[in-house]
């Protein structure tokens, strides 16, 4: 009886085995997108999930090459005017939408008055701030788009004025908010606009099926222009406990995870693991108005007491020790500027600014619980102020949006952040800590930085565009020392081998155009 | 009878207006908004968004709102999910965390009468110390051990169950049996101490003594009264499983409503909290008119006292 038992069991078990392989299709691949895309809106999207589904969907104007230059994507080619203000993009021919209507420059001109109008209540309608009038307009103040700097003079011409020249403006519109729109459609369907069915796109992908919190499926887009692509079918599951994905990774059932930072270690000398080092930024803050961190010489001493070097060490995740604020990989970065490590000289500039550590009060660290990474870092942190410089330290944890709202309202003392590149230019870094940011929480404000960066937005020369940065940085680094960098992440993969040409970019984005699967 | 039930409802959703409005308030006591986010925003796009999801008003005139909205059936739009509806969400969400509710449900009670009743019945035997053990485990254990140990020992180690996702009846096997665990092992260690108090109770003596046949002392006599207490705890546990749970849908990625209670009030996203309290708080109210209904079914002496009133 107990033998049948187990016979019968055997039996169920190889029979699913057998239903297992039969039902991995081939050229479909199997992805955890993590968590449910808040949207495919590429108006409206903000975050790192939503990114990954509306990229294979779509295109921009441009696309960045392996080198993250702006190259030609939905437009063939594009000048700018003499005084570097006006941005001529020359739409490609032949290029239709999912549903057969050829693309025009009219659609760039509907989704950027979408993005722009106080009505969609777009969070990243500030992409676009650097156009004439589009920060009035999205504010209220100006009510007539034809103000606006973005028109279509005909379908395969889109004019673009900015109110301050930006060299980085071909590399600003590979960024989904910008992406063209179907004004019809939207008109049409309201908010339901991006449900399968209803969404119409121009990439290397259509939506075929949205199931929510669960799964996206994707299919080739026949008609897309550049050919279409290798894989038949991308299902993107949304599996949230990261180990779980791993274990479903193993079992056969998905082809493309990210590993948790634990189990890199198992993974580290397998096949199947893949890093990318990506344009993404941790930082140490000060808050400049609050003592001790007020005067400068302190901000430099604490900087100089940490010992980034121990980091890769302790997260292993592929982090690398960073000390300057443009990360390696982007133009302009250098990794000679910041603060290194000389306990030295750090005690040295904390007598000198009269600080008798003993006596200081204990210094606060304030960082977000949820990803355990923050906790390690800054008990690190504390250690080598500890030991380094003698001072008391404290760590306090704080849910998210807390933190946060902390943050960005009465900054504590000292706070971790990141940032991420949203396009590749030093810009997107640099502007972070003008005194006009709403991303500048330090308190900082140094009028020579502000226009050292706005003078290096406009400077299409390289050399002269490095000088500019170089001494950027050496004022939000070495002399004012607002922050403190520590370095820069990566992103680690688990890749089935029986995907090819699966390449991750270093903005953590995915294109699924150059992949197969046997 | 009726009467009673339905002034029971109407109690219910007296309940459920004081929950709205706590959850409502307890939720604005929160620091940090919805649209509180690493990058951020600058402050003409912060009113857009207060504009668009009607926040720039005051908390009365948004609380007024959110009843009435709630009046007509209409939940509001999630502030985390562009362009869904919390009515939608649940929609999906909801019928997922039942299935697989209603699966665990059955397997605690089932499972938990039976095991309880054979444990208190042989009281002291091997198989009454090894069900002790058994369900101090099951009590004491969290879901995410219970889950973990599941994937690593049937999905990883023996490669019998799928550690994850929603794609069949096999695929449901280690999320239920994880959310069962739980009630399972304090339904089996109730039932048993009521079987052994009943045990003890007169009129088992008295029917024994008459020559009733053991298996039907134990069936009328025994069980039913047994029963009585278990149902109390049936009725919260029901509704507490349909809504799903955070940590075994999180862990086995199953699409369910529960992982809402957690993740929807770290977004701030308030209509989603609002929306997932309530249909909780609704099942909680009508799980326990259940309860009573049966009870009354169960005792005569109950309900001859409602039909007394």
């Amino acid at each position: 009886m107990a033998a049948r038992g187990v016979g019968i069991a055997l039996a169920a078990v190889l029979a699913l085995a057998c239903v297992r392989e039969a039902e991995r299709p081939a050229h479909e691949l199997r992805i955890n997108l993590g968590t449910e895309p808040p949207t495919l809106d590429w108006n409206l999207a903000t975050d790192g999930v939503s990114i990954i589904a509306i990229e294979q969907l779509m295109r921009g104007l441009t696309r960045l090459d392996a080198d993250l230059r702006p190259a030609p994507d939905l437009a063939e080619s594009w000048s700018v005017s003499a005084d570097g203000l006006t941005y001529t993009f020359h739409i490609r021919a032949g290029v239709t939408w999912s549903d057969g209507v050829p693309l025009v420059a009219q659609h760039f001109v509907d989704s950027w008055r979408r993005l722009l109008d106080p009505a969609t209540a777009a969070e990243y309608a500030y992409f676009l701030f650097g156009v004439r009038n589009a920060r009035a307009f999205n504010a209220g103040r100006v009510t007539d788009f034809a103000q606006v700097g973005v028109r279509a003079p005909d379908a395969s011409t889109l004019v673009v004025e900015l109110d301050q020249p930006a060299v980085y403006f071909p590399a600003l519109v590979n960024f989904m908010v910008t992406f063209p729109l179907r004004r019809d459609l939207v008109e049409r369907f309201g908010e339901r606009w991006t449900d399968p069915g209803n969404l119409v796109s121009l990439g290397p992908f259509v939506l075929e099926e949205w199931r929510h919190d669960y799964r996206l499926v994707l299919r080739a887009n026949p008609t897309y222009w550049a050919g279409r692509p290798a894989l038949e079918r991308i299902t993107a599951y949304m599996v949230e406990e990261a180990s779980t994905a791993l274990v479903l990774f193993e079992q056969g059932l998905l082809d493309l995870v990210r590993i948790p930072p634990l189990e890199i270690r198992r993974y580290e000398n397998r096949p199947e693991y893949l890093r990318q080092p990506l344009l993404r930024g941790y930082y140490y803050g000060f808050n400049v108005k609050k003592p001790p961190f007020d005067d400068p010489r302190v901000r430099r001493a604490f900087g100089m007491a940490i010992d980034r070097s121990q980091f890769p060490e302790l997260l292993r995740g592929g982090e690398v020790p960073w000390s300057s604020w443009i990360p390696p990989g982007m133009p302009h970065a250098n990794r000679a500027l910041g603060l290194q490590y000389d306990p030295e000289k750090a005690r040295a500039l904390l007598r000198e600014a009269g600080i008798a550590p003993e006596s200081l009060a204990p210094v606060q660290i304030v960082f977000n619980s949820g990803d355990p990474t923050h906790k390690l870092v800054a008990e690190h942190v504390q250690a080598f102020w500890r030991e380094n410089l003698g001072v008391r330290v404290e760590l306090q944890n704080r849910e998210w949006k807390v933190f946060l709202k902390e943050v960005a309202t009465d900054a504590p003392p000292v706070y971790r952040l990141g940032w991420g590149a949203d396009f590749p230019d030093p810009d997107n870094f640099m502007s972070l800590f003008t005194s006009y940011s709403e991303q500048n929480h330090t308190g900082w404000a140094n009028p020579r930085y502000d226009e050292l960066v706005q003078r290096a937005a406009r400077e299409p020369e390289p050399s002269r565009r490095q000088a500019l940065y170089d001494e950027a940085q050496r004022l939000l680094l070495e002399t004012d020392a607002p922050i403190v960098p520590l370095l820069v992440t990566a992103a680690n993969f688990a890749v089935s081998p029986r995907v090819h040409g699966f390449r991750p970019s270093a903005m953590d984005l995915f294109f699924f155009e150059q992949v197969s699967a046997e | 009878m009726i009467r009673y039930a339905l002034g029971r409802l109407l109690a219910g959703v007296l309940v459920l207006w004081v929950v709205a409005t706590l959850t409502f308030a307890l939720l604005r006591f929160l620091p940090g908004g919805p649209f509180d986010k690493e990058r951020t925003l600058p402050p003409e796009i912060m009113r857009n968004l207060e504009r668009r999801y009607s926040l720039d008003g005051s908390l009365s005139e948004q609380y007024l709102d959110y009843l009435g909205g709630l009046a007509r059936g209409d939940f509001g739009p999630s502030y985390k999910y562009v362009g869904r509806d919390v009515a939608d969400i649940l929609r999906e969400a909801l019928p997922v965390s039942l299935q697989l509710g209603a699966l665990a449900f059955a397997i605690a009670a089932a499972g938990g009468i039976a095991l309880g009743l054979a444990a208190g019945a042989r009281r002291d035997s091997l198989l009454d110390r090894a069900l002790a053990l058994g369900s101090l485990v099951g009590v004491s254990a969290p879901s995410f051990v219970i889950g973990a140990s599941g994937i690593l020992l049937f999905g990883l180690a023996l490669g019998w169950l799928p550690a994850g996702l929603w794609e069949g009846p096999l695929y449901a096997v280690l999320p239920a049996c994880t959310l069962a665990a739980l009630p399972l092992a304090y339904a089996t260690q109730l039932t048993r101490a009521q079987v052994v108090a009943a045990m003890e109770q007169d009129w088992v003596r008295t029917a024994r003594a008459l020559g009733v046949p053991e298996s039907r002392v134990r069936r009328r006599h025994v069980l039913r009264n047994a029963l009585l207490a278990v149902m109390t705890y049936f009725g919260p546990l029901l509704a507490t499983l349909l809504t799903g749970s955070f940590v075994v849908e999180k862990v086995f990625a199953v699409p369910g409503m529960g992982r809402f209670f957690v993740t929807a009030v770290g977004n701030r996203d308030y209509p989603l909290v609002l929306g997932v309290t309530l249909v909780y708080g609704a099942l909680v109210v009508l799980a326990n008119l259940v309860v009573d209904l049966l009870y009354a079914w169960l005792d005569p002496r109950i309900r001859v006292a409602g039909e007394e009133k």
